[in-house]
């Protein structure tokens, strides 16, 4: 309580406060969009490091995969390791529809979700009995079947076989957006319009606008959809599977329909990740979704933070940009070059990892949190107010103890952070 | 039947490797109900430095197995000391993130260091055949792999149940709490399990690259680390001789049903390890051999 | 203390008649202990000691606190306070270095290990010793409690429970204390199981002038063996005196002799 700033949850600050917030992140984002629409790169040490879209876009796709961990991992407290295989399979079913049948992309997705639920629910079933580190290794050993599985020779005209299914892109903006205005309007302001270039858009920057911008709708569809049930009834449910899993099954949670529950939408997500990715991409090639993907995943999920939303974000920012920046160093003070050209970026993701485990087990966004609470602290109203979840009749102390916890995290939150409030 | 032959001794040559990963990975279950994920790759970076070793210093090959075992040995070591110990070794998701950690970093290293390029490895047994059935041949490799699995297994097993650190090791992996009551320093008895295991695992890799059919590239003990694992569970992840004969088994399984059962395309035999690993944890998760212990959850 | 684990001879447990004992100086000394687990504080200032030869019983309801004091005085808890054994403090030693100093401690749940042999549980007992008389205490344990020897090559989790706690007994004597420490022996043992351990319980404190503290919820039983006890409510010490006059304290007769 020994922030500068302590304002309470329906307070004007407070509202205000998310209100400018959010505006504020909604227009860098777009100013992002515009800016980056074509591949920029910044200088550091004669190093160019891109900060293009498509970057950007294939972070979205990670985002979407680890906040299906989060839902498997961070809130069901399972050791799913093989998330890379939904990954990999939702991208060759998307662009399987997409190329084979002509289905437009969003439509692929009303194929790709339900069969990666459904899949990962089966898988979900030996969960019951599997436990803990078993089940680590048994979805590890998944998901490095997934690149043999594609190649097999009887999938090989679906698949593509070694040499991946290629697919072109049907995002093209709809005429009635003036995206070309809205990049004028950019370039007219002084001083900072220099930064957005110049003239109309050429059509694959207008395309890169448009993916971004779709893909970072869905995002936000799919952070809003979890966020609803981790605080759900279900959510409840599947936090106290991970706190406890026999005194959960003891105080009424149907272990075997919430964990398959839990499975299935982790799968899911990781499907709707796989699609962004081959729709940004243009192809699925089977070396894309190995075990290195998968433990990729886990990096993104622990760096970003365990059991957070927001972690999920900042996770698939580090696991899109260090390899590739890591790739683009090529030179560096202090560092012999012939070890810049091997796979450091994959050395500092492992690094990064046990790193963060030591340091700061709550990931960056745990992080940030502590710096920010340093500064301002929204304390939540009493219950009065109609968004308190209530506990279920069953639930004991201790549940209803994390429902006001849980609150209380929620109304703490920035823009930025978890679980947004509305 | 020559052909049953050939492969037979292919799947021997195979699950001698697993055999020795698996019983690495057995070595640190045991201890502390953790598996390593990056035992393989620890290995990996073992053979590495034989390698080097024989090639470029020009050590006699079997000097400088011995030697890199050693180096790996003192390497997990240090592993165990700095990143293992200071957690809490009943809470495994921090151990797991650090030993897929490891898994990401020592991969890193070993490209950084020495390329993706494979490298062939010296022969570590006489080259030729042994014994020739038809048209299926035992070579001296598959002898030297087969033998050197099962001293090693037997060395193992005599230190665990001779020695007093071997004593102080099966204490802790029994009961810890009761062990450190008797005066044992449970810290180090799991650095030796670490050591122990890396050394093992080390010889693990030297000898699946030894093979003349093989190179040694830093990502070759990837997939060997699946098949390990399926074989240390059909032993009951706590059975030393468990995990060699399901290292075994998972050879044979892998070169002999594969290629017979028409529907299992070739390339499926990792899908296969996958599979019986999932049946075995399902329908006897204490293995075929292990003690019945129930997973701590 | 060296002649701890010699005499115990299958004479010695045959015959019935008890020897006179001495009690000795202050062995544990125990001033203001705390201690607890992380932000639960369970001890608030016990004080207590134990003489040499001794036997001493700890009384206390479930979730007193007993077994907790116990594993303050093992190391296996951060506490603070003093805990002189002799002359050294035992506050923020080691685990492994307190049982070298003479402290063994039969955990409550008696704490076999179930996968090893009974003969190899004996040898960890064993563990600190590196004198050669280890082979010759082993077999003196076997003529005291045969059931031993008849098992030793089974696997220790495979014994009774009453078994298993003189095997847990056993090998915390292997290690020749000047102190043994015993959570709650009686816990789960049928009634005439643990007369009969109590029984060598006394026995062995009398041959081998064993010190003891034992922790009990069994006062009746606990009191019989013992010199002294102290009661422990909710982590301090209630009432203390001998075993006899604690034996007709009304209060304890009414709170654990169901009188
Ligand atoms: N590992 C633990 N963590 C937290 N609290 C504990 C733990 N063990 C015991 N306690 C608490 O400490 C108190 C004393 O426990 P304990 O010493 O085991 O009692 P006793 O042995 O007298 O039955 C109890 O309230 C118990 O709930
Ligand atoms: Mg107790």
């Amino acid at each position: 309580m020994s922030a500068r700033f302590i304002w309470s949850a329906n307070s004007r600050e407070a509202r205000t406060y998310k209100i400018v917030g959010w505006t504020l992140f909604v227009i860098a984002l777009v100013l992002f969009t515009f800016a980056y629409a074509d591949t920029a790169q910044i200088e550091i040490f004669g190093n160019g490091y891109a900060l293009s879209l498509p970057r950007a876009s294939k972070a979205i796709a990670f985002m979407i995969a680890i906040l299906g961990l989060q839902v498997v991992v961070g809130y069901t407290g399972q050791l799913v390791l093989g998330q890379s295989f939904f990954f990999g399979t939702g991208a060759y079913l998307g662009a399987y529809m997409v190329a084979d049948h002509n289905w437009p992309w969003v439509l692929s997705l009303l194929v790709v979700v339900p069969v990666c639920f459904i899949i990962g629910a089966i898988f979900g079933l030996p969960a019951l009995r599997i436990k803990g580190l078993y089940l680590a290794l048994v979805t590890l050993g998944l998901a490095a079947t997934f690149p043999s599985i594609v190649q097999l020779d009887a999938l090989d005209e679906y698949t593509g076989g070694a040499s991946g299914k290629t697919v072109s892109s049907d995002l093209v903006p709809p005429s009635w957006l003036p995206l070309d205005g809205i990049s004028s309007i950019f370039q007219n302001i002084p001083f900072f319009g220099q930064y957005f270039g110049e003239g109309d858009l050429s059509s694959s920057e207008s395309e890169r606008i448009w993916k971004f911008f779709l893909f970072t709708v869905l995002l936000a569809i799919c952070i809003w959809l979890v966020s609803n049930l981790i605080k759900s009834r279900s959510g409840r449910a599947l936090r106290a599977i991970r706190d406890n899993e026999t005194s959960a099954a003891v105080s009424g949670v149907n272990l075997a329909k919430d964990k398959t529950l839990s499975f299935g939408l982790a799968s899911a997500l990781g499907g709707v990740g796989g699609v962004v990715y081959v729709a940004e991409l243009g192809i699925a090639s089977p070396l894309d979704f190995t075990q290195l993907l998968a433990i990729n995943f886990i990096v993104g999920l622990v760096v970003g933070g365990v059991g957070t939303l927001s972690g999920a974000v900042v996770g698939g920012i580090v696991i899109a940009f260090i390899p590739d920046w890591s790739a683009s160093t090529e030179s560096f003070p202090g560092i012999p070059e012939r070890w810049l050209q091997g796979p450091t970026g994959v050395f500092i993701l492992g690094a990064l990892l046990i790193l963060l485990t030591f340091v700061l087990p709550g990931g960056v966004v745990a992080g940030m949190r502590r710096i920010k609470g340093r500064i301002l602290q929204i304390v939540p109203q009493p219950p009065k107010g109609a968004r308190v979840p209530t506990p279920p009749d069953g639930a004991d102390a201790e549940l209803r103890h994390e429902a006001d916890e849980i609150t209380a995290g929620v109304a703490a939150n920035d823009p930025l952070t978890d679980e947004p409030k509305d | 039947m020559d052909l049953f032959l050939a492969r037979l001794f292919d799947g021997l040559s195979n699950g001698s490797t697993y055999a020795l990963i698996a019983l690495a990975l057995v070595i640190i279950y045991k201890a502390t109900t953790l598996i390593n994920f990056a035992q393989g790759e620890m290995a990996m970076f073992g053979a590495f430095v034989v390698l080097v070793l024989a090639t470029e210093q020009g050590l006699p090959i079997w000097v400088a197995v011995i030697l890199g075992m050693v180096f790996s040995a003192v390497a997990a070591a240090g592993i165990e000391r700095v990143l293992i110990r200071p957690f809490d070794p009943y809470d495994h998701l921090p151990l797991v993130i650090v030993t897929l950690g490891l898994f990401l970093s020592i991969t890193a290293l070993a490209g950084i260091i020495w390329r993706f390029d494979p490298r062939a490895f010296p022969r570590m047994y006489p080259a030729g055949t042994a014994l020739t059935i038809g048209n299926a041949t035992l070579t001296w490799y598959t002898v030297g792999v087969v033998a050197t699995v099962l001293i090693v297994a037997g060395l193992v097993t005599l230190l665990l149940n001779t020695t007093k650190i071997g004593l102080a090791f099966r204490a802790v992996s029994s009961n810890i709490e009761s062990s450190e009551l008797a005066g044992i320093r449970v810290g180090p008895t799991l650095q030796f399990g670490w050591a122990l295991a890396a050394a093992v695992g080390t010889l693990g890799a030297c000898v699946f690259v030894a093979d003349p059919i093989r190179q040694l590239e830093p990502s070759v003990m990837v997939r060997v680390l699946i098949f390990a694992a399926s074989a240390a569970a059909i032993g009951g992840l706590d059975s030393l001789w468990g995990a060699v004969i399901g290292g075994l088994v998972i050879g044979m399984v892998q070169s002999i049903i594969v290629p017979y059962v028409g529907f299992i395309p070739n390339e499926m035999s990792l899908a296969t390890a996958v599979i019986v690993l999932m049946l075995v944890l399902l329908f006897r998760p204490s293995g075929l051999f292990g003690t019945a212990r129930v997973e701590r959850v | 203390m060296s002649e701890s684990a010699n005499d115990i001879g299958s004479d010695a447990v045959a015959t019935d008649s008890p020897r006179a004992k001495t009690i000795g100086d202050t062995l544990l000394d125990v001033k203001d202990l705390h201690g607890g687990y992380g932000p639960i504080r369970v001890l608030h200032g016990l004080d207590f000691h134990v003489a040499e030869g001794e036997v001493v019983v700890i009384l206390g309801a479930n979730g007193a606190g007993k077994t907790t004091t116990l594993r303050a005085l093992s190391g296996k808890l951060d506490a603070t306070g003093s805990v002189m054994f002799g002359d050294e403090d035992l506050i923020s030693k080691k685990t492994a270095d307190i049982v070298r100093m003479g402290v063994a401690h039969v955990p409550q749940g008696r704490g076999t290990l179930p996968e090893l042999s009974v003969e190899d549980n004996l040898h960890v007992g064993a563990y600190i010793r590196k004198d050669k008389e280890v082979r010759a205490d082993i077999d003196r344990w076997y003529d005291v409690y045969p059931v031993l020897k008849e098992r030793r090559h089974q696997r220790a989790g495979s014994l009774s429970g009453g078994e298993q706690q003189m095997l847990a007994v056993a090998r915390a004597l292997m290690s020749r204390p000047k102190l043994l420490l015993l959570d709650e022996p009686s816990l789960g043992l049928a009634p005439l199981i643990v007369q009969d351990l109590f029984e060598r319980f006394r026995r062995i404190n009398q041959e081998t002038g064993t010190t003891m503290l034992v922790v009990e919820q069994n006062a009746q039983l606990a009191l019989s063996i013992a010199d002294r006890g102290y009661v422990i409510e909710s982590g301090t010490i209630s009432i203390q005196g001998n075993a006899h006059e604690l034996m007709h304290d009304d209060a304890i007769r009414k709170a654990y002799l169901g009188v």
